[in-house]
Parts: C-alpha cells; sequence; structure tokens
C-alpha cells in the first residue's frame, strides 16, 4: 500500500529502539508524553523595547513514553509496511538504563495504517557519539506501566522529522 | 511462559518474611540516572547528557494495617529507619518461578505510617535509596528470580535449573544476591553457581555470593556480592544449597548479573 497523508490515530503509532546488541526491536507504547525538538527560549528583551523578544537558544529532544510490562523474547523490528512485531518492553529496555552508547530511537506515525516509508517519522540513527541514552525505568505494577525516559548523548546530531526508517546504526 | 502480567502475580519479600499477603501495591519500583548537561553550546547542534548517578528505590509498600504475630506487616515494619533487604518477583500471569525478572537490593525504610482509606485501616512503608554501603558498588536492581520462595532438599540444585543469559563470552562486570530464607529445620549454606555449559560437572561456584551457613530454623535474610566488582560470571547461573543438619529449607533467592 501506498504512503497515505492526512490524520491518524495512536493505534498506528510504532517506536523502534536498537537495544544493547544494536538491533532494532518495536516497543509497545501507552503514552507518549514528548515527542519533537525544543529549544530554549533566550530572553533578550530590554527596557526599551515594545515587547518581549527572544531567540531560540540551544534544542532539546527528549523522548518520554510509558509501556507495558512485557518480558517477551526480543524479536526484529517489522519494517516498512508490516505490522509491528512487539519485543518485552522489560527484555529490551531494563539492559539500556544507564548504558553509555548511544542507540538509535524511531518514533513512526502510520497514516491510518501500519507505518511505511513516506510516512512521518521522527528519529535519529545512532553512531557511537551520537543517539540516545536511557535514563529511567520505573515501572509501576498498580498498572502495569514502566516510565522511560531517553535523553541525547552529548555531541548529538538533532533528530529530525523524516519519512524514511532510521538504521541502527 | 512470557510476556504482560498482572499485580496478583508479583511478590513482595522483606526481610525474609512474604509480605505478599498483606500488600496492596508496591512501587513505582524506581530506576533513574541524574541527567547530566554536557553541552557545549558553541559547537553541539543539541542538547546532550549522561546518566549520572541512579536514584533506586522501591518507593513504598502500601499494605493492609495486620498485626499478626511476627510474620505480619506491622509486626515486620513498625520498626522503622531499618535497612531493609526488598525482592520484588514478578511472576509472568502465574506466581512467580525461577528466571522472572526481580527488583532486589536493601533500601532504608523510611517511615511506617497506620492511614484510614475508604474505611480500610491500612499501612504504608516509604522506602528511602539504596543503602550506602553492602551494595554501593552496583547501582542495577533488575535481576531475575533464581529460587523462588519454596522448599529444597538435599538434592539441592541439578541441570534444569540454569538460567541462560545467551552470551557465550558472559560477562566480566559481577554481581550480588539476596536472600530470604522464610522456613527451614537446620543450618544449610546457600550459594550461587556459573557455568559455560548446562552440565552439571562444569558449574563452580561464584566467588563471594554464598550466605556463608545459616541457621534455616529462624527467618534468614542478607546480600552478598562477587568477591570482585569485575568478576567473571560465565553464560549459566543457578542456585545451590548444601545442606548441613537441614533437611528443607524453603527460601528466595534473586541475583543481579551486572551489565556494566
Amino acid at each position: 500500500m501506498a504512503a497515505q497523508t492526512g490524520r491518524t490515530v495512536s493505534k498506528f503509532l510504532n517506536l523502534v529502539i536498537a537495544d544493547s546488541t544494536n538491533t532494532l526491536r518495536d516497543i509497545g507504547v501507552q503514552s507518549l508524553s514528548v515527542c519533537g525538538v525544543t529549544y530554549e527560549e533566550q530572553d533578550l528583551t530590554v527596557f526599551q523595547d515594545a515587547v518581549m523578544g527572544a531567540l531560540p537558544n540551544m534544542p532539546d529532544a527528549p523522548i518520554e513514553f510509558t509501556t507495558i510490562f512485557d518480558t517477551t523474547a526480543a524479536q526484529a523490528a517489522s519494517g516498512s509496511g508490516v505490522a509491528p512485531a512487539l519485543s518485552g518492553s522489560h527484555t529490551v529496555l531494563a539492559p539500556l538504563n544507564g548504558a553509555m552508547t548511544p542507540r538509535t530511537i524511531d518514533v513512526q506515525m502510520g497514516i491510518r495504517h501500519t507505518w511505511e516509508t513516506g510516512e512521518p517519522q521522527f528519529g535519529l540513527t545512532a553512531t557511537d557519539t551520537s543517539g540516545y541514552i536511557m535514563t529511567q525505568y520505573n515501572p509501576n505494577f498498580d498498572d502495569q506501566t514502566v516510565a522511560v525516559k531517553f535523553v541525547l548523548h552529548p555531541g548529538s546530531s538533532l533528530p529530525a522529522w523524516g519519512t524514511a526508517a532510521e538504521a541502527a546504526s | 511462559m512470557t510476556g504482560r502480567t498482572l499485580l496478583k502475580y508479583v511478590r513482595v519479600y522483606i526481610d525474609g518474611y512474604d509480605m505478599s499477603g498483606y500488600s496492596r501495591s508496591v512501587g513505582p519500583l524506581a530506576w533513574e540516572f541524574e541527567e547530566v548537561d554536557l553541552t557545549c553550546p558553541m559547537a553541539d547542534a543539541a542538547k546532550g547528557y549522561l546518566p549520572g548517578q541512579p536514584t533506586i528505590t522501591p518507593t513504598e509498600l502500601n499494605g493492609v494495617f495486620d498485626n499478626t504475630a511476627t510474620s505480619g506487616l506491622h509486626a515486620v515494619a513498625s520498626v522503622q529507619n531499618d535497612d531493609r533487604v526488598v525482592l520484588v518477583a514478578i511472576g509472568d500471569r502465574a506466581a512467580p518461578v525461577a528466571g522472572n525478572p526481580a527488583f532486589m537490593g536493601e533500601f532504608m525504610q523510611g517511615g511506617y505510617h497506620a492511614e484510614e482509606d475508604a474505611g480500610a485501616v491500612v499501612a504504608k512503608v516509604p522506602f528511602g535509596p539504596w543503602e550506602g554501603s553492602s551494595l554501593i558498588d552496583y547501582g542495577q536492581p533488575w535481576g531475575t528470580l533464581a529460587h523462588p520462595n519454596a522448599a529444597a532438599d538435599s538434592d539441592g540444585s541439578d541441570s534444569d535449573d540454569f538460567q541462560d543469559y545467551g552470551d557465550s563470552d558472559g560477562s566480566a562486570f559481577g554481581g550480588y544476591m539476596v536472600w530470604h530464607v522464610t522456613a527451614g529445620d537446620g543450618t544449610a549454606t546457600i550459594t550461587m553457581e556459573h557455568s559455560t555449559t548446562e552440565d552439571d560437572s562444569d558449574a563452580a561456584a561464584i566467588s563471594g555470593l554464598t550466605t556463608g551457613e545459616i541457621d534455616c530454623s529462624s527467618v534468614q535474610t542478607g546480600v552478598a556480592v562477587t568477591t570482585s566488582r569485575t568478576q567473571q560470571i560465565n553464560q549459566y547461573t543457578r542456585w545451590q544449597i548444601s545442606m548441613n543438619t537441614a533437611t528443607s529449607v524453603t527460601f528466595a533467592l534473586g541475583f543481579v548479573r551486572a551489565r556494566y
């Protein structure tokens, strides 16, 4: 099926993360709270200005989401146009937390169907010095959710919106 | 069995007692790293961070107020400000078995509070961070349940009990174990072994990971770390028990093979 345009719903969102062996895995998402680039607003206003003024300073691009605690064995990510092949969140994410190696993240927004090349995605392909590192892994068994946070490794390229899948590295 | 699960398959052990029967919830099981900002704004394309020291805590045990002698939540937890050995085993849609994920460590208990909640009298046990001595070299609370809270007899462990980490090189970052002996009738020593194969004859003790000889006729708990922080731990691990005067020991054992 060809890439589509228009509106969509969350059931067509897919999250792809490179695991501790640098293999791409599809991870189930329960909520996605932050995904995109945010610039610091540097206030440069002086008294004599007619209006408050600012310039965009350093950008930041953390990715925060919740998933469901899941011990399913890791399996290869599905790729373009194929329904996600979900790996267990605990299986993939617990080994990443606190590790210093930058990893790839790809948030894929399928447009009214499973994501495929040509539809929006946000992410960054990792290199030895660029990519995401994980800083939070907080399971809560009241509702089986796990709160997860990734931030950029120092010296990383700026993640961007695109339409082609990110590679593991 | 792997996959998603529910709170009813979680078990929590504190200081040698199974608190599952008194607990309504435990957590969040927090493992959160300080994000150290290392951005160089004149050259970097975006803000960048490295993980600093993590904060690890089971946060809070929310239970029913119960003054059952010796093993009730009130009896165990009402003495506050103690360090508590905690093991939270996560069963996969069934009671926890060996190989299931487990969150474990030694944590400061920050209080003990009785409250009313919709007519129920409940007790809340807030936990502080990682205890600052025995496990201070390890910032990783997630491992596996090496032995569920069940009786072991004098036959000890066998080849069926190996856990496979899937890496033929093993790891070189040491590890630690957490034990809760909930019942028994004599003295015994519980240890962890590792091996490069799933053959009994290849299994050897992991240096440092032993309870030492303990009197299992009373409740016992503790943590043990590998002799070295860079100790090699091979692909396969399993529990082992050496009976002395004991004929049966009921215990839960968790093991963390450090990843870095």
